[in-house]
């Protein structure tokens, strides 16, 4: 395109004498090609570097550059063609030490040939798009050594039978290795790839496929894995002396396959060594090896995870179900967590705190745990021996963390209002018995609960906690205003609890002896006066009393006893025999209640101040009833206790279940309705699965329950169907 | 002996010169010294003591002191193109051309020379090559020049007008043609800046089929990517984008029918927002459109016009525009070389001008030179008629003026290769504006 007196123009700046001997160019070529081959020859001395660059130059400048390019690629050609011999005679082990010292040789001869060529490199080349010496000297040498015919196969075979006997545990030439496959990164990524690489990954795939066969049928899940390891680290440790960094995610992938991935069933499920062995004996160390080696596959951690999941959801299953382990419920629950620690550690020594895992965990947990119906109960009546006694004493540090533990369990259950029936019943016997250890550590639990499940959860609680206080200080005043009045009659401590916040159940109140009926009278006016519009009942069934008893000897006690057994043990200053029919008569107490507490008055050995007629367990309605003058105590206060079933017996059972079903109506109500109105129109499932999605932190909502709200909810006119799908529901305003 | 190693004895067409191989060492591998000092050649330094080069000894003398102080000093007896000439045998091409002017900076540029040309005059575009070099564009013609100001073989093509040419790299020069009525030809081609020859022709297609096309404004991205405006036959005006390195068409960016793109005065690609500056200008167009494209989403997500604005604004004609990503704004300028900012944050905000009308007064030429725009190093420059404002600071006040009398009133400047280049419109003229060496203390 350009035209021909332009093309001279550059020539003109490097105006030069005119070349007359017409020989000219063959005798420069002639020094250069002599240079070249006493470089070769290792006999490089001898000759002028300044001459032969500035043969090199002139041959460029009279524009000899091609007959320049074309001599050196024939004249390397050619000693390329001798190394190439020489390499080819060298047996066995020499064969890699004469390549590796024919290519140092190439390489320096390469150098100083372009050293004397840099002109050429720097001018004639670039304008005439050619290959620069450099890269022209390796391709010579691959092409004339590396993809020479028998060196080709011969260089592969002996570069991979020196990896299989350093596998095999045998010591090889590193040093050399790495020149060699250096030699191969140097002649282009291709080379190193299509030459050895790719073979090199087809071997290893053998090899580990055979290892791994036969390790798995030798060797326990534990062991399996420690050599996986090693030989991981070993192909890791291999890439980092002699091969190159890009080969080590793809020599760590096959390994990874043959090795893990392919057997990767069979280790989980390992019989006496597999994971669930592992699990069991907290084997950390095999575990976190596990965890690091199946992370590397695909799929690797689900694997572990489905196992650990079932794993646990069996055990726990188990724990939850074992009609042995409900006896006790403080046990059951400490089971549950201890079950939880134990995982815990596994997951954070061994699984790295993997986030996934402990999803698993607490799926698994929320699982078992619901599948037993008395959990919410049973972790309820938990805290209630932590704070009744275990306690006591525990720096509060220690408390908070028992505390979030039971928290903790509390997330996993579906039934949260009915582990807030329980809380409730529970709080308020520690409350009203004054056994609670500690109020701050009440007060923490209810903060929890609070964050945890809302205001809504725990207002009621607080009621509980606030009725306390306020009654003391009515308590207070209460006395201030009797100063005066004080005789010798009973000491009256009255709680006044809030209708509706506490667990109360009505109960026809028993017939109070009459000293105590005055101080209630005066209490009753005293409240009365100060409130207005209140209407106070007398909750017998939750009261104690201290009484002092004298027995025969002389012997003074202080009894602790609950209201009805103090109503019991009134009837006794006036006589020394009463029958049970005497006894229900005067005092009116409930049946099952009054035998309750004679038992507890007569039957338990060392508290027993009545001695009943006949002598038996049970309370007969034909027993008869005396003071028991021969009773002795090595202690002055006496604690009378009730037997009562701490766990609930069938029917109690049954009861607060009603209940809870009872309170659930106007929530699935409430919540329907609030649904509705914001929807207009819905079709039953999806309101059946939002309901219960919007419940679900309070309790899991049975569709069959939903569907009759909804069905009452249609009679009562808030909702109607529609007339054309039947499906639908239209909220009425 | 330990000390006498680094001692080098040069015998230079019989001139005795002695230096250090420390000194030397300067030179890099990659030169006549480094080969020479290195140990595959050292042996024979021991017999002969010293080293003959048969070459000229007052040019050696200037490289030496090169090497020695990283300064090039040329005596005046000396012709420049003898010291480039042995700089180049020696391999110290590189050392001369970075010691011969210093790092730009639009506040300290001093002529340097100016070359004349043959073509007739009327210069399309200048374009500053990245290692000093710059490249002419006349006609249908691409004159090249490396940064010793030798020109190369020229681009030729074929009686095909040329619109934009740019440098990919300093071998590789684009350039963007006009389609001719009935030839199928016109478009973008790479060409070697050494040689003049064409490498590569890129393509459109649409709807699978290559179209032929005119190629208007370029710009290159730092992600090897080039845009073109483009117009087709059949009313396929917009966007193209090609890769630099497989040199396909990867995208094509459609004009809609109430705006400008195919026609485009000046495209500029902005790295930190990774968009592209769209604008076309009066007198191409009668009104001025300026957008920001997004590839990625395919969608213009700025754009301004000058639709519709009152007449009496008709003297702010938008004449070029610029973006500077720093400040999140966009430079304009009118034939008065009122600089003019918007806010690129916002669309649909105004101008903001600045007039500087005054300065003007009574100074148009009777042939005048519409302002261009350029930014470098947070220097902002404007042409106008027979010389280029800088600006500088956050308030862009006006701190330099480049003037040439000869040569007529500049018609387009680019700034590349730590040089200025200015085009002159009148005589095929250019200037080579550089900032020197910094001062000795």
């Amino acid at each position: 395109m350009s035209t021909p007196k332009r093309r001279n123009f550059q020539i003109e700046a490097f105006k030069h004498r005119v070349v007359v001997d017409p020989n000219y160019a063959e005798k420069t070529w002639k020094i250069l090609e002599h240079a070249i081959d006493e470089i070769y020859n290792h006999n490089a001395s001898g000759l002028s570097f300044e001459e032969l660059y500035r043969n090199a130059y002139n041959m460029v400048l009279h524009k000899f550059g091609e007959k320049l390019y074309s001599g050196l690629v024939t004249t390397m050609t050619s000693h390329l063609k001798d190394l190439s011999k020489s390499i080819e005679a060298a047996q066995g082990v020499l064969f890699l030490e004469e390549l590796n010292r024919k290519w140092a040789d190439h390489n320096k001869a390469l150098q100083m040939i372009r050293d004397i060529l840099m002109y050429m490199d720097r001018t004639f080349i670039p304008s005439t798009h050619k290959t620069p010496v450099h890269e022209l000297g390796l391709n010579l040498w691959r092409d004339s050594i590396i993809h020479f015919g028998k060196i080709q196969i011969r260089l592969r075979i002996i570069l991979l039978e020196l990896v299989q006997s350093e596998r095999t545990g045998e010591v090889i030439n590193r040093g050399l290795m790495r020149n060699i496959i250096k030699m191969l990164m140097d002649l282009g990524s291709s080379v190193y790839q299509e030459d050895f690489e790719k073979y090199f990954l087809e071997v290893s795939a053998h090899f580990y496929s055979a290892e791994s066969q036969q390790f798995i049928e030798c060797c326990d899940c534990g062991d399996y894995l420690k050599k996986a390891e090693r030989r991981l680290n070993e192909e890791m440790e291999r890439v980092s002396h002699y091969l190159d960094v890009r080969s080590e995610a793809k020599i760590t992938n096959v390994v990874e396959k043959e090795m893990i991935a392919n057997h990767m069933q069979r280790l989980v499920h390992m019989e006496n060594s597999g994971l669930v062995n592992m699990l069991v004996d907290d084997k950390y160390e095999d575990l976190g090896r596990m965890y690091s080696l199946f992370r590397r596959v695909p799929d690797g951690l689900s694997t572990i995870k489905e196992v650990m999941i079932s794993h646990i959801r069996e055990t726990g299953k188990q724990l939850v179900t074992d009609p042995e382990r409900l006896r006790d419920p403080v046990d059951f629950v400490q089971r549950l967590l201890d079950e939880k620690d134990k995982h815990d550690k596994i997951i954070s020594l061994a699984f790295n705190n993997d986030k996934t895992f402990q999803n698993a965990l607490n799926s698994s947990f929320e699982y078992f745990i619901n599948l037993n119906p008395r959990s919410p109960e049973f972790i309820s009546l938990f805290v209630d021996d932590k704070l009744r006694k275990d306690l006591k004493g525990v720096s509060e540090e220690d408390v908070e963390i028992i505390l979030d533990k039971v928290m903790m369990l509390f997330r996993y259950l579906q039934e949260k209002d009915i582990f807030e029936k329980y809380y409730k019943q529970h709080l308020a016997k520690r409350l009203l018995s004054g056994k609670t250890v500690s109020d701050d550590a009440e007060r923490s639990l209810i903060v929890k609960l609070k964050t945890e499940c809302g205001y809504q959860f725990t207002s009621k609680l607080e009621g509980m906690f606030t009725d306390m206080k306020t009654s003391q200080d009515t308590m207070q005043g209460f006395y201030a205003s009797q100063v005066a009045e004080t005789g010798d009659s009973p000491t009256l401590a009255v709680q006044v609890l809030t209708t509706g916040s506490w667990p109360t159940q009505p109960s026809a109140p028993c017939n109070l002896p009459a000293e105590i009926l005055g101080v209630c009278e005066k209490f009753r006016t005293y409240y009365l006066g100060t409130h207005t519009g209140r209407r106070l009942s007398w909750q017998t069934n939750m009261g104690t009393a201290d009484l002092k008893a004298t027995f025969g000897k002389g012997q003074k006690h202080e009894l602790n006893v609950s209201t009805y057994q103090m109503c019991v043990l009134m009837l006794f200053n006036n006589a020394d025999r009463l029958s049970y029919k005497e006894i229900e008569q005067a005092t009116e107490i409930p049946p099952s209640d009054l035998k309750r507490c004679l038992q507890s008055l007569a039957c338990v050995k060392g508290k027993n101040v009545l001695r009943k007629e006949p002598m038996s367990k049970d309370i007969g309605e034909g027993d008869a009833f005396f003071f028991n003058d021969k009773f002795a105590s090595k202690f002055y206060k006496v604690k009378i206790g009730t037997v009562v079933a701490q766990k609930e017996s069938e029917p109690e059972k049954q009861e607060t279940r009603q209940r809870v079903e009872e309170d659930r109506k106007p929530q699935i109500e409430a919540a329907i309705v609030r649904i509705m109105k914001s929807r207009r129109t819905l079709d039953h499932n999806n309101l059946v699965s939002e309901v219960t999605k919007l419940l679900q932190s309070r309790f899991l909502a049975n569709p069959v329950i939903i569907k009759k709200r909804i069905e009452s909810l249609i009679e009562r006119e808030f909702l109607e169907r529609d007339s054309v799908d039947r499906k639908m529901y239209r909220y009425l305003a | 002996m330990g000390i006498q190693r680094d001692r080098v004895r040069f015998n230079v067409g019989g001139k005795i010169f002695e230096t250090s191989a420390t000194t030397l060492a300067n030179a890099g591998r990659d030169s006549m010294f480094g080969s020479m000092l290195d140990e595959n050649w050292n042996l024979q330094s021991r017999e002969t003591d010293e080293y003959f080069i048969d070459r000229n000894p007052a040019c050696f003398s200037v490289l030496l002191d090169l090497l020695r102080t990283g300064e090039l000093h040329i005596p005046a007896k000396i012709p420049e193109k003898l010291i480039y000439r042995e700089a180049l045998y020696y391999g110290l091409l590189d050392n001369v051309r970075t010691a011969k002017w210093g790092q730009f900076d639009g506040n300290r540029l001093t002529l340097a020379g100016s070359i004349t040309g043959q073509a007739p005059g009327d210069g399309t575009a200048i374009r500053a090559g990245p290692l000093g070099g710059c490249c002419v564009a006349h006609g249908s013609m691409v004159h090249v020049y490396d940064w010793m100001l030798e020109e190369h073989s020229p681009i030729y093509l074929d009686y095909q007008r040329i619109n934009d040419v740019g440098w990919i790299d300093s071998e590789n020069i684009v350039v963007s043609a006009c389609e001719r009525l009935g030839r199928g030809d016109g478009g973008m081609g790479l060409f070697s800046s050494s040689t003049g020859d064409l490498r590569y022709k890129f393509q459109v297609s649409h709807e699978n089929q290559v179209k032929s096309f005119t190629a208007g404004a370029m710009s290159f991205s730092s992600d090897y990517r080039i845009f073109a405006s483009c117009k087709g036959r059949s009313n396929e005006y917009g966007i193209g984008v090609w890769d630099q390195v497989t040199g396909k068409q990867s995208d094509f960016f459609y004009e809609s029918p109430d705006w400008s793109l195919g026609d485009a005065d000046r495209l500029q690609w902005l790295q930190n927002s990774n968009c592209l500056l769209v604008a076309t200008l009066f007198p191409r167009k009668d009104n001025c459109y300026i957008s920001l494209l997004d590839f990625r989403v395919k969608r213009m997500v700025w754009s301004w016009s000058d639709i519709g604005a009152p007449i009496t604004v008709h003297e702010k004609r938008v004449r070029d525009a610029i973006a500077m990503e720093e400040t999140n704004s966009i430079c304009l300028v009118n034939e008065y070389e009122d600089l003019g900012f918007m806010d690129l944050r916002r669309t649909g905000g105004g101008v903001k001008w600045s007039s500087r009308r005054r300065l003007m007064k009574g100074k148009m030429p009777d042939e005048p030179c519409y302002p261009k725009l350029a930014l470098h190093g947070g220097q902002l420059f404007s042409s106008m008629n027979d010389s280029i404002s800088v600006f500088c600071g956050s308030d862009w006040v006006l701190t330099s003026r480049l003037r040439r009398s000869y040569g007529g009133s500049i018609c387009d400047f680019s700034i590349g290769g730590d040089r200025l280049f200015a085009l002159h419109s009148e005589e095929n003229v250019f200037d080579i504006w550089e900032t020197p060496p910094p001062p000795l203390i």
